[in-house]
């Protein structure tokens, strides 16, 4: 067992000592975008400190929403240059993780992985964003409810159904917390609503949906 | 000091495994030896398959990749369009439906992340995840 | 009833003649012994409840080791059921000194390969929430990771060289 231990720990010492010439300013960037931004891009740059060009020999991010430019294939000695992270945000929520793994011939296998964390700001935060009844349940009350994130202040929210068999109301709780009441006229019909939830008179719209679902399959 | 020091390592070493082994069974029901999701939260083509009817499938890929190919009768529901296409798979989902939720191969992410989030967000019971994603379903084909 | 007599039993130190240097070297040794002592239980300590921490949730240990991405999944698995029960029985190997430089050598092997893992992780730029302590340790910084660390190893080599140097309790 502890020639194991010793054979694992070498292999880790051997791969810390390979040579790498590329210097990368930071291998880590945390973005901040504002509520509206589509995109949020880092900017990894990097510097050759070596003797010897580097080439790139592939770039590839951890999802598709993720894209990496280099600019140039191949570093000469000396040369400056950044990779340019870009993250596509999407619908997507919280805090975010990708990476960019990019593989040079520096040496046998040299990988470095470059982390681009985007903090995605939550202005409100819904739950749950799906209410249902089922076919022929009784139509009562249920609630949503809606948190301001903490570095927003929102005085309040509108609320819109899309359908008219759908009743909403809105309740200030204080401290940043918001009730959406929604009650469906009956519950005899397919009918369903989405409800479009607006703080003060922000671009961004968050959404909910609200519906009658059939009755649960036999099985 | 009997006995010498390897012996007496490699002696502490063997011993360790009893409890050890004891926990790995005594936990073999919360954690999979195959994947990082817990077995509540995944599930195998042929059990996927099994549920028939009862089962909604879910492509979290990308468009492009969806538009491609994806098992017949799958809903895309993604991150980049979530807001958009969830409603969509809202109106196929009803109580009793198990959710099977799928992405590229056994490492991608995105499925992970659509069944965290309608099991959070849209607070739905029987969200899985398909071990082995596309790549599983196509093999099995 | 036989009653023993009232004996006036003469205190150690006044039946000995002892040189006062080899005295003040006697209790020295003492302290010595005794501050050695403590010094297990510390250690000892510190691995019984790292690895209790961590034998209470493997799910979430092996997770942790995960993100290191250095091993496979399946190892991960094995380390995070196995790991915390090396610690445990070498802690409690440290404190009823028996198989004591076993103990002590599995352990400082334990510490010296997780000391290179977490420094590897941070060369390669990956994000690690995981410490010594398990989960529990996720918001120390690298810099208080390391820094414990290279305390609990500097610690270990004090109890090898003692052991090495003098006879046990």
């Amino acid at each position: 067992m502890k020639t194991h231990i010793v054979a694992f720990a070498l292999s880790i010492i051997i791969s810390l000592s390979a040579r790498a010439e590329l210097k990368w300013e930071q291998t880590t960037i945390e973005l901040h975008p504002a509520p509206a931004d589509k995109q949020a891009v880092g900017h990894f740059k990097y510097q050759n400190s070596g003797k010897t060009p580097v080439h790139f020999k592939s770039v590839h991010a951890s999802c598709g929403c993720t894209t990496a430019q280099t600019q140039k294939d191949e570093v000469p000695p000396g040369d400056k240059g950044e990779i340019t992270a870009t993250f596509n945000i999407g619908d997507r929520t919280g805090t975010q993780i990708k990476t960019v793994t990019v593989e040079t011939d520096e040496a046998a296998n040299q990988k470095t992985v470059l982390t681009l964390k985007t903090v995605i700001p939550q202005q409100l935060e819904i739950n749950p964003t799906f209410l249902f009844w089922k076919q022929g349940d009784k139509p009562d009350q249920k609630t949503i409810t809606v948190k301001v994130g903490k570095e927003f202040t929102v005085k309040h929210i509108k609320v819109t159904s899309s359908s008219p068999d759908f009743q909403t109301k809105v309740e200030e709780k204080g401290n940043g917390e918001f009730q959406i009441d929604v009650q469906p006229q009956e519950t005899k019909n397919l009918i369903a609503s989405t409800l479009t939830i607006q703080p003060d008179d922000s671009q961004k719209v968050f959404y909910a949906t609200a519906r009658i679902t059939n009755a649960p399959t036999v099985q | 000091m009997k006995f010498s020091l390897t012996r007496q390592a490699i002696t502490l070493a063997v011993l360790a495994l009893l409890p050890a082994a004891g926990e790995a069974i005594y936990f073999q029901d919360k954690i999979s030896w195959r994947s990082p999701i817990p077995p509540s939260e995944s599930v195998n083509v042929d059990q996927a398959r099994a549920w028939g009817q009862n089962a909604i499938w879910v492509d979290a890929r990308p468009d492009e990749e969806f538009a491609q190919d994806h098992v017949p009768g799958a809903l895309s529901l993604n991150e980049d369009r979530w807001n958009e296409l969830l409603p969509q798979f809202l109106a196929a989902w009803s109580p009793g439906k198990k959710v099977v939720v799928y992405c590229s191969s056994l490492s991608c992410n995105a499925s992970r992340e659509v069944a965290r989030r309608l099991r959070k967000e849209a607070q739905l019971p029987d969200v899985f995840v398909l071990e082995g994603g596309w790549e599983a379903w196509l093999k099995q084909k | 009833m036989n009653k023993t007599p009232n004996v006036q039993l003469a205190t150690p130190n006044t039946e000995r003649t002892e040189d006062s240097t080899l005295a003040v070297g006697r209790s020295a040794l003492d302290v010595w012994r005794l501050l050695w002592r403590i010094l297990d239980f510390v250690v000892a300590g510190i691995f019984i409840y790292a690895g209790s921490i961590k034998a209470l949730d493997p799910v979430q240990f092996a997770n942790d080791i995960d993100n290191y991405k250095i091993l496979p999944w399946p190892i991960s698995v094995a380390l995070a059921f196995y790991l915390p029960w090396l610690e445990i029985f070498c802690g409690l190997a440290l404190i009823v000194r028996y198989f004591y430089r076993g103990a002590l050598s599995i352990l400082m092997a334990l510490i010296l390969v997780f000391t290179l893992a977490t420094t590897a992780a941070k060369v390669r730029g990956l994000d690690i929430t995981c410490g010594c302590f398990g989960h529990a340790s996720q918001h120390w910084s690298f810099p208080a990771h390391m820094a414990t660390n290279l305390a609990i190893i500097a610690a270990l080599v004090v109890l090898w060289v003692s052991n090495r140097l003098t006879k046990p309790l």
